[in-house]
């Protein structure tokens, strides 16, 4: 694939399916919330991003969030905040198919500064 | 949440949505107005919801927009290493600040960014006058008059440096912050207004990743909260979309920018 056009096409698609998930996860969770009588969460009561991580890692993907409307909409909430990074990724990977080394350095800085920053989000 | 709740997010964040895209500044600065002033939101968990409504506005735009070519891929990415750095940096400081004084610095680039919006309407944009012989050489064929525009980037450190204030904006207020960075990219370095608008638009999501996940691991992102509001605001950057090819009208861009004045006082004063 070296067409520069196909690479667009390609990134627009990551962008457009990640942004269409994580809406289907969103309006899924708000749909279970407003089948229980319960309250999906407190604002004092909002998980952490290394909480809500531990938990889901650990198999408990129903209370992860509190319940299993806000662990479902967690999940949407963090698709859509991941898609950048794949969007950022991909771009990484055509730069690499073009040899375009200058830019596979840039990709690789931007990529390593959002990755830092969620590490950092983690602990 | 109630029914009730969930409506009026979804109907709050439609209607910021689709003046944002009208306007073209994004959802952010109107959403968070709303969900302080209306819903009674904290600054911080408003500012963590505008931005995860942002990544998702900027995400679909930049789909289309690479679609019809206007992105500049590679200046757009040089750009992100500013936006990021500034909004890591705006996140963490946010973080360390009262939610009654980042909704006073609110207030205040409310302001300016209506000013810029005067401005905007104000200067005639003219394609003709593009810079040549510079680096990152960008072309795109305009829809409305089928032609081809080529260009090429001039004076980058200075459009870097409005990204690095851009990005800090963003972590820190929770806004896209193409109101300054459309003006840099076209002013500064001549590049085309609507390949600024769409690369632009194209790296505000990578920034907004930046400050999202240190909002997150505050425990500032309410899920019931973001989930209705991205929604509503996702559908109307859509719908805007679809009346901003029928409307024409600067009167239009009057009447928001004194609701931007307006809705600024209300938040100083909050």
């Amino acid at each position: 694939m070296a067409d520069p056009k196909q690479y667009e096409q390609l990134m627009s698609r990551i962008l457009r399916i990640g942004v269409m998930v994580s809406s289907l996860l969103m309006a899924s969770g708000l749909l279970v919330a407003s089948l229980q009588t319960t309250s999906v969460t407190t604002p004092d009561r909002n998980p952490t991003l290394g909480e809500l991580i531990r938990r889901l890692a650990s198999g408990h993907f129903a209370t992860a969030g509190g319940s299993l409307a806000a662990t479902l909409m967690f999940v949407g909430l963090l698709s859509l905040m991941l898609t950048p990074f794949l969007r950022v990724l991909t771009t990484l990977a055509i730069f690499r198919a073009e040899k375009d080394w200058r830019f596979v350095g840039i990709a690789t800085l931007v990529f390593l500064l959002l990755a830092g920053q969620v590490v950092y989000s983690l602990y | 949440m109630s029914l009730p709740s969930f409506l009026l997010l979804v109907a709050g964040g439609f209607i910021a949505g689709t003046f944002g895209t009208l306007l073209g500044i994004g959802g952010g600065l109107f959403l968070i107005p709303f969900l302080v002033l209306v819903v009674g939101t904290p600054m911080h968990q408003a500012v963590a919801t505008s931005i995860v409504a942002v990544i998702a506005t900027s995400s679909t735009g930049a789909s289309i927009n690479l679609q019809r070519g206007t992105v500049n891929i590679r200046f757009g990415m040089l750009l992100e290493i500013a936006t990021v750095l500034g909004a890591i940096a705006g996140g963490l400081t946010a973080n360390l600040l009262s939610g009654a004084l980042l909704t006073k610095m609110f207030s205040a680039i409310m302001l300016i960014a209506a000013l810029f919006m005067v401005q905007r309407v104000r200067v005639k944009h003219d394609d003709r006058l593009l810079a040549t012989g510079g680096p990152f050489p960008g072309n795109y064929t305009d829809e409305a008059t089928g032609e081809l525009v080529r260009y090429t980037v001039t004076r980058i450190p200075g459009t870097m440096f409005v990204s690095l204030l851009a990005g800090n904006l963003s972590g820190l207020l929770g806004i896209g912050g193409g109101v300054f960075k459309v003006p840099a990219m076209h002013l500064l370095s001549g590049v085309p207004i609507k390949a600024a608008a769409a690369t632009s638009n194209f790296m505000i999501g990578v920034t907004a990743a930046a400050s999202a996940f240190i909002y997150f691991s505050h425990g500032h992102l309410n899920p019931a909260i973001a989930s209705s509001a991205t929604l509503g605001v996702l559908g109307g950057s859509i719908a805007g979309t679809q009346i901003s090819k029928r409307i024409h009208s600067i009167a239009l861009v009057w009447v928001f920018v004194a609701l931007l004045f307006v809705v600024s006082i209300q938040m100083y004063l909050k």
